[in-house]
């Protein structure tokens, strides 16, 4: 039987050492991968989610957290794919042309697939042309859009506007977010969506894939 | 202009520091790498001012900030004059100007402003201009400034040294003592208020943290790997600030014999500790990681010198602003209101006789890009009623004057300054 409380407690403090020895320990002993992201994963980036909205956690702790998550996943990603295993959706992700930072969409990527989905994580200053061709690719339901400098704001448009044009806007629910980001904004350009956080982006998602957390 | 009035916006600003009410309002623009003015907007100021045809020089090249010449700052009513460090934050000295083709503006950077173009049309920046090594900054083709690229080594646990994190922090040699005496003096010749940023008294400022001063950065240079840092690596940030809080008080005490207190204010650290929302620690953190450092360093300054100290950082950060002040700092900027909790009338309320408020005249991120010019007024005379009573505010935009902000705003804003300083 995995120890999925170690798990847990692991991704939860941020100690990626532990996420990952626990996780090898477990599939030496046959563990259900699944199994241990539905029930020791996920839980825990949720509580994560939760501690950050409180102010329990801020973004070093979120950071921790993730990356003990994604340790942990390396290894299982394979064996869920073995499985053909569903994510609970799919997401690209990406901060939009011209702004080349990407903590907070790293955080938001972090969280989503934490949270079980899956994600095509397109990097910063990504043109309107990339996003159509992942969306095209991926079979993504999901797009979230990164900006943090007022300058890079209207790139925002510009991607949902080259959407619309090449055809795959009603394919995929758009979310944005950035510091400079307003859900007024959010709805003056088009988007479906404001995440004002990671953990907010993270509930949206899971709203528009039609996932109860 | 006169003398007599030169003097009066130095006067001007020490009073509004002592928290007296001076005569009108002092304004900074250009004083500090977070009080400036994006290089093209300079340029459409000297063109809307029909000030002499001259290009701008970008005295900042990572945020492309414009030097604002006199005449500018005396057609803008500056009252602040700013010195720094004369090597920028990519290592080279400002200086040996040439000209630069700035996505179709000509301007003036740096000599050892050196620039490739990558095969996606971005733009690539050297450290200290050599080309030999990889480089340190990256603005986006079309793009209005650098960000850092980062040179992070492969981190392993057992062999990190807080030595390594450390490069940037030396003494100042006697050639630095000279320049820093030399750019005071010649600040001082304004009549200006002076503030100067000394260099080395910036905390694990983010934008520092990747060096891209650096030729071959060491120890932990990487963004994320940073943050982590300051929760999963205390013991090694502690080593580090600790060394780093000598360095800088030994060098203060150098620069202070060389010039004594003809600078009334120091830019200390742009350690961003709030984000849109919260914060990026605890209190608790902070106060265990930051406050020591600041306080060992503050605790010099108002022991021996007239020099208030200023400390930014953006966003959500009220809940710091008693351990801002009981560690020492007496200015606070940029006044992020549009961030949680930064209600101005309620900042003033509660600190308005303890800091000085060097910001938040109005929101850069909504009003001033993307408003109109009469939104743009209603929003600065309001933060001129909140901040301006009983002195311990300096105008100035919630940090630099972004590119793309329209010239009309801008001149909207600096107008609507003068219309209350007439008024009251």
């Amino acid at each position: 039987m995995a120890d999925i409380q170690k798990l847990y407690d692991a991704v939860l403090n941020g100690d990626q050492k532990t996420a990952v020895a626990v996780t090898k320990e477990a599939l030496a002993g046959n563990a259900d991968p699944l199994e241990l992201i539905q029930k020791g994963m996920i839980p825990a980036m949720d509580e994560v989610g939760k501690r950050f909205e409180c102010e329990e956690f801020f973004v070093p702790e979120l950071l921790l957290s993730a990356r003990a998550m994604k340790g942990a996943l390396v290894l299982l990603r394979p064996l869920l794919a073995e499985r053909g295993a569903q994510p609970a959706g799919r997401v690209v992700i990406g901060t939009v042309k011209g702004d080349l930072h990407d903590i907070g969409k790293n955080l938001v990527a972090s969280m989503l697939e934490g949270g079980g989905f899956e994600v095509v994580d397109l990097g910063a200053d990504v043109t309107p042309e990339k996003f159509i061709e992942a969306i095209r690719t991926s079979g993504a339901n999901v797009v979230c859009l990164s900006a943090l400098l007022t300058v890079t704001m209207p790139s925002m448009k510009k991607t949902i506007d080259a959407l619309k044009d090449a055809g795959v806007r009603d394919r995929v629910k758009v979310l944005v977010g950035g510091a400079p980001v307003t859900p007024q904004f959010a709805q003056e350009i088009g988007a479906d969506g404001y995440g004002e956080n990671a953990s907010s982006a993270v509930s949206l998602a899971r709203r528009f894939s039609g996932v109860t957390a | 202009m006169t003398a007599e009035t030169l003097l009066s916006r130095r006067e001007r600003v020490r009073t509004t520091l002592a928290h007296r009410q001076p005569d009108r309002i002092p304004i900074d623009f250009g004083g500090t790498a977070v009080t400036g003015i994006h290089a093209s907007c300079v340029a459409a100021l000297r063109d809307y001012y029909g000030l002499e045809k001259r290009l701008v020089k970008v005295h900042e090249p990572y945020q492309m900030l414009g030097w604002v010449d006199d005449d500018l700052k005396d057609a803008m009513g500056i009252d602040v004059e700013g010195v720094a460090r004369r090597p920028t934050i990519f290592g080279f000295p400002t200086g040996g100007w040439k000209e630069w083709n700035f996505n179709g503006l000509e301007v003036l950077v740096p000599g050892q402003f050196n620039v490739t173009t990558a095969s996606n049309g971005d733009t690539l920046i050297y450290p200290e201009g050599d080309m030999s090594v990889p480089p340190s900054g990256r603005m986006p083709k079309d793009g209005f400034f650098f960000d850092s690229i980062i040179r992070q080594k492969p981190i392993d646990e057992e062999q990190l040294n807080p030595a390594d994190n450390l490069e940037e922090f030396k003494a100042l040699t006697e050639a630095d003592l000279a320049e820093l005496r030399a750019d005071v003096a010649a600040a001082n010749a304004k009549g200006r208020a002076v503030i100067a940023n000394f260099g080395g008294t910036a905390f694990g400022d983010i934008a520092l943290v990747p060096g891209p001063f650096l030729k071959d950065p060491k120890g932990i240079r990487d963004v994320a790997e940073w943050y982590m840092s300051t929760s999963g690596r205390r013991e090694y940030v502690h080593a580090v600030f600790a060394r780093q809080a000598e360095t800088a008080v030994s060098n203060l005490k150098r620069i202070h014999a060389f010039i004594g207190d003809s600078v009334d204010a120091v830019f200390l650290c742009g350690t961003d500790f709030g984000t849109q929302t919260s914060a990026f620690c605890s209190v608790p953190a902070f106060r265990e990681l930051w406050f020591p450092y600041y306080k060992q360093v503050n605790d010099w300054i108002h022991a021996h010198t007239a020099w208030k100290t200023f400390k930014h950082s953006c966003g959500s950060v009220e809940r710091f602003y008693e351990s801002f002040i009981e560690c020492g700092f007496d200015i606070i900027n940029p006044v992020q209101c549009s961030a949680a909790g930064m209600d101005p009338e309620r900042l003033k309320a509660k600190y308005g006789t303890r800091m000085t408020f060097w910001g938040g005249g109005v929101d850069t991120q909504k009003t001033l890009p993307f408003g109109t010019a009469a939104e743009v007024r209603q929003e600065v005379l309001r933060r001129c009623e909140i901040f301006a009573s009983g002195g311990g505010f300096v105008f100035n935009s919630v940090h630099n004057i972004q590119a793309c902000t329209p010239v009309a705003n801008i001149v909207a804003m600096i107008n609507a300054v003068n219309e209350f300083n007439g008024r009251n």
